[in-house]
């Protein structure tokens, strides 16, 4: 590398940072005509321009298929846009059905849906919860005819104590 | 649509045929950007059918959304932002081939060009093969922005103003990206300068 003294180092870090740029032709015209003082005069970034366009020709990847490849290209693009095509078209015509029907007829149209999903699904309430229903009147009812049958008996036992009492007062009177 | 065949008609006026629902304007279009799209993608992924998939599949998603175009970019910026993000999507799905397969892949696909058009001596060959994994892989090192503000300029030669609007970000910021990614290949690739 050559020795630069502390401004020309500057200077050429200046030049550093614009020389991507410059290489793309991207500067604008002021910085580009300082940059292209500067290589004039410049070993070193003259150095560093060439290195760079040396490296940044190498990197594209240089892929440049046969024109079978692009008639393969065209022919399967026209045919996933006709598919692609396809799917629009179903979709846009359900769309332009429902968008076609009055709106009452829209209206009736739902009502009439949510009441076949409100018995469907009453339907399918009521027979999936009557089982467990039946099962606990079998349990219960057993015991409903017992509590009867307890029931009869306090009145038999208050009977008893219905005579006593109806004895005394007889009694007194 | 006669006039199309001569290319006279803008990529505006194809648009505004393709929104209206004319399939051979949206055609015209795909044939017109065909091979940038698809030397985008290979950029990117450096296989031929990959490319060609992701090529494609950006202009499908032109096609779907060819209504939503409101003209306020040109299309070439708009179909290459939708590219753009096809392309930033497979790298994130991809997350990542083994670096072998990816050199392997390379240089199946990138070696044989080269061959063909220029036939070269065995040992010049080795050399061109080395230097086209070690470029590969010190691309594929780039953080995904660097490098796509890369590709869009060294490869493609978009302006920096072109690449903010498809890339969707400042013109600043695109330069530091490239500067970086000019930078790291350098450091990447001095021993073959």
């Amino acid at each position: 590398m050559v020795a630069r003294d502390k401004p020309a180092l500057k200077a050429c870090q200046n030049v550093e940072e614009d020389l991507v740029l410059y290489y793309y032709g991207e500067l604008k015209e002021s910085a580009q005509s300082n940059c292209e003082a500067h290589l004039k005069n410049c070993e070193t970034c003259r150095a560093s321009l060439a290195e760079m366009r040396s490296l940044l020709s190498m990197t594209a990847a240089h892929d440049e298929p046969a024109q079978t490849f692009w008639d393969d290209y065209s022919r399967e693009m026209r045919r996933k846009l006709d598919a692609v095509a396809e799917r629009e078209t179903w979709w846009r015509r359900i769309v332009a059905l429902v968008a076609s029907l009055p709106v009452p007829a829209l209206a009736t149209g739902a009502v009439l849906l949510l009441a076949l999903t409100l018995t469907l699904g009453k339907g399918l309430w009521q027979s999936s919860t009557s089982a467990p229903d039946d099962e606990a009147l079998i349990e219960v009812l057993p015991m409903a005819e017992q509590l009867d049958f307890f029931s009869d008996m306090e009145i038999l036992d208050n009977l008893d104590m219905l005579e006593t009492l109806g004895g005394q007062g007889y009694g007194t009177t | 649509m006669a006039a199309i065949a001569t290319g006279q008609i803008g990529d505006e006026e194809l648009v505004a045929s393709a929104q209206k629902g004319d399939r051979r304007a949206f055609e015209e279009l795909v044939e017109r950007h065909q091979q940038k799209a698809y030397h985008i993608a290979f950029d990117f992924a450096r296989d031929r059918e990959e490319a060609k998939d992701l090529s494609q599949e950006a202009f499908l998603k032109a096609f779907t959304h060819i209504s939503r175009f409101d003209g306020r970019s040109g299309f070439y910026t708009w179909f290459y932002r939708i590219l753009v993000n096809v392309c930033l999507d497979y790298r994130r799905r991809a997350k990542r081939a083994p670096a072998e397969e990816y050199n392997e892949t390379v240089e199946r696909q990138v070696e044989p060009t080269h061959v063909s058009a220029n036939p070269v001596a065995p040992d010049q060959l080795a050399i061109a093969s080395q230097l086209s994994r070690k470029v590969g892989a010190a691309i594929e090192t780039l953080p995904a922005k660097q490098r796509m503000a890369f590709i869009l300029k060294n490869h493609q030669g978009l302006s920096i103003r072109e690449i903010a609007e498809t890339m969707e970000t400042a013109e600043g910021t695109v330069k530091v990206h490239l500067h970086r990614a000019v930078t790291a290949l350098r450091q990447s690739l001095a021993e073959f300068v």
